[in-house]
């Protein structure tokens, strides 16, 4: 009956996961939706994020400034961004197609809310004498 | 009669503060000794639970490079508890540790000014630190603390993650070391427990583009490889700090490798693929809070070097 339970759990998990994943690759889609709409779901759902500290910095990037080096990038016409360091200064080392940094962004922007979401259920599971258990 | 009634009535009252009193801490008191019980069962034999604690380690790791049978204790001083070719560069720059002038740099800082000896009579206060202040319902961490002190004599802000700070707060933990004195974090009042307890959220969420929670690598991961780095384990974090890294060394024109927990802690969460918590913000405390009662009752023996 246990390890019925748990068969159960497993396939519940790998079935949110992936029904999650695949709403994520929708709403971040820039062939369907155009690199516009993408770019909105990205900074409506970046800044909920950055309220609540969990917004994502990757290879020195905050996803901020991916936002708005896509946003530069479409209003002059340029097909590749290089996004600014986070600390202001200089531009980062990072250098990406245009559209696939729209979808970043919009990824990293959903799935930051997401995870913290995730995370207020998970974080026990870790715990030595809580969740965690050895 | 009525007398009477009153006088149960205060003495039920007195009773009813005084068995609170410890009360605040209990939860965390269950989460720290479990959390002594998972390291000490992780180090008791590498080898032979190698299924549960070690599953990506080779044999030549676990035999060769990993102690076994470790206590509470032996977890103060990090990875190098466990890591025997760790230890022995830990031990070889210990002869000449490199921190050495930055405690002479703060207890110049210190005995030249007055807000300082002020606000901080009494230098063995490595272990008290963070506390839960009642009154603005805020953690304080040592550095908050000496920031707050110096601004309110009218001197410039100081940078919370290296410099001058961690100069004042490496004879402040120097000082205390010498006095034999250990990590003693109190908790209160049912405010107090409860930024323990976000503290404890923030440690154990997954966070950032990659999913990592603190405890991925210093929880379930310690002991474990990351490159050439053995990932150093929760235990034993907050008791000796500032550090001076050798990364942080070599970056600095001055060789001034010294750092605070919050400048560490901006460093893991970054690694973790998110925008860390400013270093004096709510989150940045309460995690620290957290970090600092796991290591209640260990020795503080800061500063230290670390890799």
């Amino acid at each position: 009956m246990k390890n019925l339970l748990k068969i159960f759990a497993a396939i519940t998990l790998v079935w949110a996961t992936n029904s999650f994943a695949h709403n994520v690759n929708k709403q971040c889609d820039v062939a369907k939706l155009g690199i516009d709409k993408v770019v909105g779901y990205a900074k409506v759902h970046n800044k909920e994020a950055k309220a609540k500290g969990v917004e994502f910095r990757r290879l020195n990037v905050n996803n901020t400034d991916l936002i708005k080096a896509v946003e530069d990038a479409v209003a002059n016409g340029e097909k590749t961004v290089q996004p600014m360091h986070f600390k202001g200064k200089d531009k980062s080392k990072t250098k990406l197609d245009v559209n696939y940094a729209a979808q970043r962004a919009c990824h990293f922007a959903i799935t930051s809310l997401t995870q913290a979401k995730e995370a207020q259920k998970t974080y026990k599971l870790s715990i030595p004498g809580d969740g965690y258990k050895f | 009669m009525l007398s009477k009634m009153i006088k149960l009535f205060m003495v039920l009252t007195i009773f009813a503060v005084v068995s609170n009193a410890g009360k605040y801490d209990k939860q965390a008191e269950k989460d720290r000794k479990a959390l002594v019980k998972y390291f000490e069962a992780k180090f008791e034999d590498p080898e032979k639970n190698r299924n549960q604690f070690f599953p990506y380690s080779t044999d030549k790791e676990l035999k060769e490079n990993i102690t076994k049978g470790l206590k509470h204790h032996d977890f103060a001083i990090g990875n190098y508890a466990f890591s025997k070719q760790g230890k022995v560069q830990y031990d070889e720059i210990k002869e000449m540790p490199p921190y050495e002038e930055f405690i002479e740099k703060g207890e110049d800082i210190y005995k030249n000014s007055e807000a300082l000896k002020k606000c901080f009579p009494d230098t063995k206060i490595g272990g008290n630190y963070p506390y839960f202040d009642d009154k603005t319902g805020k953690v304080v961490t040592l550095s908050v603390a000496i920031n707050d002190c110096v601004v309110k004599a009218g001197e410039e802000k100081l940078n919370l993650k290296k410099g001058k700070i961690t100069h004042i707060e490496a004879y402040f933990a120097d000082q205390t070391k010498q006095a034999d004195k250990n990590m003693d974090i109190k908790i209160n009042s049912k405010k107090a427990q409860q930024a323990y307890e976000r503290g404890k959220k923030y440690y154990y969420s997954q966070r950032g583009y990659l999913k990592l929670s603190c405890a991925s690598c210093h929880v379930q991961g310690a002991g474990q490889r990351v490159r050439n780095e053995s990932l150093s384990q929760l235990l034993g974090h907050a008791t000796h700090f500032p550090v001076y890294r050798l990364k942080w060394g070599a970056k600095s024109k001055t060789s001034d490798g010294l750092g605070t927990l919050e400048r560490r802690m901006e460093g893991c969460i970054k690694d973790e693929g998110q925008v860390p918590p400013k270093a004096d913000s709510k989150e940045m405390r309460e995690l620290l809070y957290f970090m600092a009662y796991m290591s209640n009752g260990m020795k503080i023996d800061g500063p230290d070097i670390r890799k």
